[in-house]
């Protein structure tokens, strides 16, 4: 170090000092309140699952832990229970219910950014909340009374002209169609479509303007310019929004349990009456349940805490890594 | 389409030309488009921003747009493919005919409006998510076309906006990963590949540096032989160097909507202006 001159000694044994930061007092107790307000949100989440855990131990230590979650039964009088075929069904249902939403609630974003007049988009837009505010046992109801009728026309048109697809299939010929999974799944659908088309929309709209000019200005039609920008864009976006909406479809309650023909085993005969989830079991025993049943009904809601958890955690992360990307 | 030319243009274009060198044109070189823009004025919702502009575009010539910053040049040029309309309250009024048919009439879709007329924006913007041999196809994809040797459009094009020699060996990899001045070529090759008339550039240089404008100006000299090329710049020596014909744009005072206050050879706007309002701007007394 010979060539090291006192100065750059000096430098190099500077550390950053300390910044003096007077907080006035009126600022501390603001910012305690705030921290208060976000430390409950994650008291909430821990306690909740801290919560189900404990409650659960005396039905899962009963029932067994691996055959609650790989048998079906629900028999509170010998301590039996198994979600397996709940945990089926709740997929089942929610997937139905992403087959109907997703077309709907993208084709919806899609016409309120990129088609409708000013006038129809404000309609649309404050539609689209509208639905979202609706409490679900209004969807429950009306998916009841008012929606089971078509549908079953619409199951029995799939049935006869799409059976070649093992999801369209029956046990048997004259299987009852009303109260089915993809009856209740429709319903579904319709709750989660406004979460899609939200955030679909917030996601598209975040394409440069430049992008979409430059495919248009390349003589593409406005769906050539859907297609090669403005969908690989909210590609992953998009994917976020379906996510959220599938977390929710996991977790719906009273629809479901207002209309599906409830059976503890999963039924694959999708558009055949009978079918179940986790979230409607609770709904449908917890009023009649006593000691270890309701024990087993938290574990039950704790099998489902953890699936949507992970759903929306995932979705959260994809739209997020979007929303930095652009 | 016969190509007629004052004696007066053909001379100004001879003097403006630098050295052009032709290596890869396709075979087929016909004499471009000619577009001409009668009495057009444009609204935002109530504001008029452009009245009464005529203007002809002559085939195989390039047409600088000048004047100061608002006088309307960009809305002109956006009105001349379309672009404008694509504004919710932007309003149009007169005709733009390209080759004697009106691109507003039932005849021309937008579409093909805006295949026939190419247009490069002031800001390069390749697709982020194509490669760069994808971004040059972008527009036969976008419009359902089809080529039945892609691979050869590419070089061609890449190679008539000058930006073959640096890309052949990457013409996999993205779009951004090119300079700003890259970006903007490539931007020029994506709107021959569908094979405009007419190109459109909006301050297509603005945001490069001096030696990708120079690129970009020679390969500007070099389209013009048989794509006819409307140039909006800011850059007087740009105008200059590039242009056959120019036409100053100019707000009369603030409020009042942009006009064009002169029309003419490079030449003669540059050092013989009629007006002296565009003896003032080109002598850059002001603005």
């Amino acid at each position: 170090m010979a060539l090291t001159t006192p100065d750059l000694q000096a430098l190099e044994e500077q550390v950053p000092r300390d910044i003096a930061r007077t907080v006035t007092r009126g600022d501390r107790i603001f910012r305690t309140l705030c921290a208060s307000a976000a430390a409950v949100s994650l008291f909430i989440i821990g306690g909740t699952a801290l919560f189900l855990a404990i409650k659960s131990i005396p039905a899962l230590q009963e029932a067994g832990l691996v055959s609650f979650f790989t048998t079906s039964v629900w028999n509170p009088t010998v301590g039996d229970f198994g979600v397996l075929g709940l945990l089926i069904g709740t997929i089942i249902i929610a997937t139905v219910s992403l087959l109907v939403a997703v077309p709907l609630a993208i084709g919806l974003a899609l016409f309120i950014n990129e088609y409708s007049p000013a006038r129809i988009r404000r309609i649309l837009t404050s539609s689209v909340d509208l639905l979202a505010a609706m409490p679900s046992i209004i969807f429950g109801m009306w998916g009841f009374f008012a929606l089971q009728a078509p549908l079953v026309g619409v199951a029995s048109w799939l049935n006869l002209h799409l059976s070649a697809i093992p999801f369209f299939r029956l046990s048997e010929p004259d299987a009852p169609l009303l109260r089915s999974s993809f009856i209740v799944g429709t319903v579904v659908a319709l709750m989660i479509v406004p979460i899609i088309t939200s955030v679909s929309r917030d996601v598209m709209a975040q394409c440069p303007r430049s992008q979409c000019e430059a495919a248009l200005a390349l003589g593409g039609s406005r769906w050539g310019m859907i297609k090669e920008v403005l969908l690989p864009f909210g590609k992953a976006g998009i994917t976020g929004a379906v996510l959220l909406g599938f977390g929710r479809a996991l977790g719906e309650t009273i629809a479901v349990a207002l209309i599906i023909a409830f059976t503890i085993e999963a039924n694959p005969y999708v558009l055949e009456q009978g079918g179940g989830s986790i979230a409607s079991l609770i709904a449908i025993k917890f009023p009649e349940a006593q000691d270890l049943e309701i024990s087993a009904l938290i574990a039950a809601g704790l099998a489902l805490f953890g699936m949507t958890l992970l759903v929306n955690l995932g979705a959260r992360a994809i739209v997020r890594r979007t929303q930095i990307a652009a | 389409m016969t190509t007629v030319q004052s004696p007066q243009t053909a001379e100004t274009t001879a003097a403006n030309r630098q050295v052009v060198s032709s290596e890869i044109l396709p075979e087929e070189l016909h004499p471009s488009s000619r577009i001409d823009a009668t009495d057009v004025t444009c609204w935002f919702g109530k504001r008029k921003v452009l009245e009464r502009c005529t203007l002809s575009m002559e085939p195989g010539e390039v047409t600088a747009l000048i004047g100061p910053s608002g006088c309307g040049k960009s809305t002109f040029l956006r009105s001349l493919n379309r672009m404008h309309e694509l504004v919710p309250v932007a309003a149009i009024a007169g005709t733009i005919e390209l080759d004697g048919v009106d691109i507003y009439s039932e005849e021309m879709s937008p579409t093909e409006v805006r295949s026939r007329i190419g247009m490069v924006f002031q800001k390069p913007n390749p697709f982020p998510a194509m490669s760069i041999a994808d971004n040059v196809l972008a527009g036969l994809s976008l419009s359902g076309m089809s080529n039945e040797d892609p691979k050869a459009l590419v070089e061609q094009c890449l190679r008539r906006a000058g930006l073959w020699a640096e890309v052949s060996d990457r013409l996999n990899e993205g779009g951004m990963s090119l300079s700003g001045g890259q970006q903007q070529r490539l931007c020029i090759a994506r709107a021959l590949a569908v094979h405009p008339d007419v190109l459109l550039m909006d301050e297509p240089c603005s945001a490069l540096d001096p030696i990708s404008t120079r690129v970009i100006e020679q390969t500007i000299r070099e389209l013009c032989e048989e794509i006819t090329i409307v140039i909006v710049t800011h850059n007087m020596q740009q105008a200059q160097r590039v242009s056959d014909k120019c036409a100053f744009f100019l707000v009369e005072s603030i409020g009042d909507p942009g006009r064009i206050v002169e029309a003419g050879p490079t030449t003669q706007v540059f050092e013989n202006p009629s007006d002296p309002r565009t003896y003032d701007y080109v002598t850059g007394q002001f603005g």
